[in-house]
């Protein structure tokens, strides 16, 4: 499963332009990231195309962290 | 009325400074180029002025994916009025700055991307940033973001006449002392294939040379851009000591309800708006020493622009259509010919309309044909007008 962290963490910082090293596994999605709404919006399109997964609305939001959407995305993938 | 403008920032086809923009405008060259960033062949005009490999360095890669051109140029304007402001924003109160821009059309090119690619392409969904992109208010949105500006604002859509009547707003809520600082003006980029066939469609655009006043005029040729100018209270730029370009003395606006497209032909509007900027500064119309025309080059328009001027100007005043060198910028107009007014000022030049090759009888003003004319400008006045009537005038004089 190691190999989704990265792959969430690559996804994140080809989407928004941001530096590998900030994108760690703690870092929260708006107060250290600094992603909005529409952000996030686009994030979750590029996951479920990504994984080929489906992710309801509200399921991953900006309050989460990088590990916390990793867990989510690895607890779909078991489904 | 007397707001100072302390700051000029230019996005134009002639210059993105203003330093290369007046060298060009005062050289009287012509901006205007076959558009190539797409198939414009099946047009009726394939020309427009264009402002080709603009640096956007400046503005982070993140968010250049979420705005539309017209917010890029904004923002670029923005930054260039700023440092020529000396503006030092952290010693501001933010409250007390606003953000008045002028635009026509919105951010099209994301806008219509967006729709080809859900309706042809057959997507099944648009950009999430497609709702805060392509909105005329978004480079205002974006302008107040990425300084921390929080004051009185207003994003003025009225046609060609948005960014002439934005700076006209703001001048008044610092009048009114609302505000201290305001940068004001207007952007648009409407070289883009839907933009560009509905202004064709709507029948004002010239298939050839943009040729205001002249006998064998055929319309405006549009063209992108932004101008963004820091306004300021007196007291308040008097006490930083910065330069200042300019005071905006006067403005006045009147509507026509005559017809959706066309101007009143007898200029009517027009001149009860000339009258009331003149008021409002407390001038006599032989105070002005330049106009710089709307000049928006099809008949009607310009003949009922040169009987509006007829009729409150008795003594022949310099009346110039500079747009003819790059196009007519729709809701960014009116603030590049305010910047283009100030650097006349300042160096004693009028700034030509170009093309003019044959004499209209009903147009018998002297529109400065060709070649910039040495002149010292103590105070000028600026005219610009939009469909559904919309005639907007302001007055400047020297710092």
């Amino acid at each position: 499963m190691g190999n989704i962290e990265e792959r969430v963490k690559k996804l994140l910082v080809k989407l928004f332009d941001m530096k590998p090293e900030e994108v760690n596994s703690e870092a929260n999605l708006n107060d250290d990231l600094g992603m909005d709404s529409t952000e996030m919006v686009e994030l979750v399109v590029a996951l479920e195309k990504e994984f080929k997964i489906q992710i309801e609305d509200g399921e991953i939001t900006n309050k989460h962290c990088v590990s916390d959407v990793v867990k989510i995305v690895e607890n779909k993938l078991k489904q | 009325m007397k707001v100072a403008i302390t700051g000029i920032g230019i996005v134009a086809p002639p210059g993105v400074c203003k330093e290369e923009f007046w060298q060009n405008i005062k050289a009287g060259k012509s901006f205007i180029s076959p558009i190539t960033r797409f198939d414009a062949s099946t047009y009726p005009s394939q020309v427009a002025g264009q402002v080709e490999n603009l640096n956007t360095n400046p503005i982070p890669r993140r968010l250049l994916k979420k705005i539309d051109k017209f917010s890029v140029m904004a923002l670029i304007a923005t930054d260039q009025a700023l440092k020529d402001a000396s503006l030092d924003l952290a010693k501001e109160n933010p409250y007390s700055i606003g953000i008045f821009t002028g635009n026509a059309l919105g951010g099209w090119l994301y806008a219509e991307t967006e729709l080809r690619d859900l309706y042809v392409e057959g997507r099944d969904g648009v950009s999430p940033y497609l709702a805060s992109a392509w909105f005329p208010a978004a480079p205002q949105g974006q302008i107040s973001i990425y300084y921390g500006i929080k004051g009185y604002s207003k994003t003025v859509v009225a046609d060609r006449a948005s960014a002439l009547m934005a700076i006209g707003y703001a001048a008044q809520v610092i009048g009114n002392k609302k505000i201290d600082i305001a940068f004001a003006g207007g952007t648009e980029a409407p070289v883009t294939p839907y933009a560009l066939l509905c202004c064709s469609t709507e029948g004002s655009i010239s298939r050839g040379p943009y040729r205001p006043f002249d006998k064998e005029r055929n319309g405006f040729v549009i063209g992108e851009g932004a101008g963004i100018l820091v306004l300021e209270d007196i007291e308040h730029a008097l006490k930083r000591g910065v330069n200042i370009y300019g005071l905006i003395t006067g403005y006045g606006t009147f509507c026509n309800g005559i017809d959706r497209i066309m101007p009143d032909p007898n200029g009517k509007g027009l001149a009860k708006a000339l009258k009331a900027a003149l008021d409002m500064a407390g001038y006599k119309p032989q105070d002005i020493d330049y106009i710089c025309a709307d000049g928006v080059g099809t008949k009607l328009g310009d003949i009922s622009e040169t009987r509006a001027i007829k009729e409150v100007f008795e003594k022949k005043i310099p009346v110039s259509a500079p747009k003819s060198m790059f196009g007519y910028l729709l809701g960014a107009a009116g603030a590049v010919d305010v910047i283009i007014a100030l650097l006349a000022m300042q160096n004693s030049i009028i700034p030509p309309t170009i093309n003019y090759q044959t004499k209209d009888p009903e147009c018998d003003l002297d529109y400065v044909p060709n070649k910039s004319r040495p002149k010292e400008i103590k105070r000028a006045l600026i005219i610009s007008r939009g469909r559904g009537g919309i005639n907007a005038v302001l007055t400047i004089e020297r710092g």
